[in-house]
């Protein structure tokens, strides 16, 4: 009895010994060079075979469908959204690679043409969730800033590659009507749902409003500098110092600083305004990003901040309470920012967690989605198309 | 010989809880078993962990059932079966160790 109660013993040791060992050496078997996922110049292997996947979902209809409908099951933005980083991913991508610009102007093309049928047809109702419709947009006729800014922003980024004279009034017609709305709402706060405003579709609006100072000469910068002065002093969370996500209509905030949204809005002030751009991003990595065991994650929200997971959020996992939504975007802000430690280990656990199968060199992450992988796509080629508004010449 | 042929091979007999060959089962059991999860496709499910659906063909349930237990597999997997294997070796080095001693029991005066 007492050889076998000194045998069980040996092998808990052994257990923890072996446990000790394995566990701080794990990532290394996830880990690879910083440039497998995102590259200075050109495109990273992981950018292209992540493109490719994309790429075949807008050439086989069927297999688009199938992807749509699993997304749309949970969230129809999701549908919109992934279009959306999907075309702003393909600019970079085509600023990056000119031997490949054509079947990237293609692509982008046949997705901002679908979207804006699908608009036409469907409504706006379309790409939005079902509580949209549960009230009524307090500004009539009511109108989606989350539709407007990404589809200018898709318009924008198409021209900025190469000009398209027949996406030039359509530009320039959801911009007018933008800044018209802004002009007209006494806290320069545009709905995205009925008295529900986001962050995150307000800096995209604004980047898109940038790119039309771009293309056309036009001059939007007072309206830019004023909207950022006003969140600055109105949209803080004072606690953490980060932007909030969600407020209404007259600035009172409804949710509070959130992952799924700060790193996306961090990268979109950069085109805007470096300085706060960098200084959200700053605070938002320290707040919400963490590094455990080589591992890199992010939590949706700071400690100052309770919330409830939501669709935005994703599942948040216990104990670490790491989100998958934070977690995914957060791609984008150390890519941004040249956060190199950080990304490098975002890609570690990617890999490890996020299921990656690859089939004929197109690579799908199986946890996550179409949006999801649209996303990294975009934090993996993100840069030539903000550089090349902010040095300023002329298209 | 018959009765030889029908006998278990050694990896299947069953081991002392906690010995090497016992902490080797275990090991070779989860790899098993993700194996036959991973051939199975139950990869696709785990867009749960994103909150979309795996696959529009089965209920959400069944979806997060299978997905739960593709994860738990792939986690044993990776972190479990490592830490069983090495353990096992960790146990067979002290018991080599030990048994060289018992062998050797020191000079003699």
């Amino acid at each position: 009895m007492k050889s076998r109660m000194k045998k069980i013993l040996a092998g808990l040791a052994a257990l923890v010994v072996a446990a000790s060992i394995w566990l701080p050496c794990l990532h290394l078997l996830f880990a690879r060079p910083l440039s497998d996922f995102r590259q200075d110049q050109s495109l990273s292997p992981k950018a292209r075979q992540l493109a490719a996947r994309h790429l075949q979902l807008w050439t086989d209809p069927a297999l688009r469908e199938q992807e749509l409908q699993k997304m749309r099951a949970s969230n129809a933005e999701w549908d919109f959204m992934g279009r959306s980083y999907l075309v702003w991913s393909l600019a970079n991508m085509a600023l990056r690679d000119p031997a490949s610009k054509p079947l990237y102007l293609q692509t982008m093309d046949q997705i901002i043409d679908e979207t804006l049928r699908l608009e036409k047809q469907e409504g706006m109702y379309f790409f939005l969730m079902p509580y949209a419709k549960e009230r009524h947009y307090l500004v009539q006729p009511a109108h989606s800033l989350f539709l407007d800014s990404e589809i200018a922003l898709m318009l924008a980024a198409r021209r900025v590659v190469e000009e398209k004279p027949e996406y030039k009034p359509l530009l320039t017609g959801r911009v007018n009507a933008m800044v018209e709305r802004f002009q007209k709402s006494p806290q320069m706060l545009l709905e995205s749902y009925p008295d529900e405003c986001w962050m995150f579709d307000h800096c995209v609006a604004l980047d898109a409003l940038k790119m039309a100072d771009y293309l056309d000469g036009s001059d939007h910068s007072a309206l830019i500098r004023d909207w950022i002065a006003m969140a600055k002093q109105k949209l803080v969370h004072r606690d953490s110092g980060l932007l909030v996500s969600s407020f209404t209509t007259d600035g009172t905030p409804l949710a509070g600083p959130e992952g799924s949204s700060i790193w996306m809005v961090a990268h979109s002030l950069q085109l805007l305004d470096e300085d706060f751009a960098r200084d959200q991003y700053r605070r938002a990595r320290k707040e919400l990003g963490e590094i455990t065991l080589g591992f890199g994650y992010a939590h949706e929200w700071p400690a100052s901040w309770k919330g409830e997971a939501n669709i935005d959020s994703g599942p948040i996992i216990p104990g670490f309470e790491i989100s998958a939504g934070s977690s995914g975007m957060a791609f984008i802000g150390a890519s941004t920012f040249d956060d190199d430690k950080f990304l490098a280990s975002l890609a570690a656990t990617l890999d490890f967690a996020g299921f990656p199968s690859r089939t004929h060199g197109r690579l799908k992450y199986c946890a996550s989605n179409q949006v999801g992988d649209a996303a990294l796509l975009y934090a993996a080629t993100l840069g030539p198309l903000w550089q090349k508004v902010k040095t300023g010449a002329r298209p | 010989m018959i009765k030889k042929f029908w006998q278990k091979p050694a990896v299947f007999r069953r081991a002392e809880f906690l010995s090497a060959r016992d902490l080797l089962q275990r090991a070779l059991g989860i790899s098993v078993l993700f194996l036959l999860a991973h051939l199975a496709g139950l990869c696709e499910f785990t867009s749960v962990l994103n909150g979309t659906v795996g696959s529009t063909a089965v209920n959400v349930k069944l979806g997060t059932f299978l997905a739960a237990v593709y994860i738990l597999l792939y986690l044993a997997f990776v972190i479990l079966v490592p830490v069983l294997v090495l353990a096992a070796l960790i146990l067979m080095v002290w018991q080599r160790c030990v048994r060289k001693e018992e062998n050797f029991p020191g000079p003699r005066t």
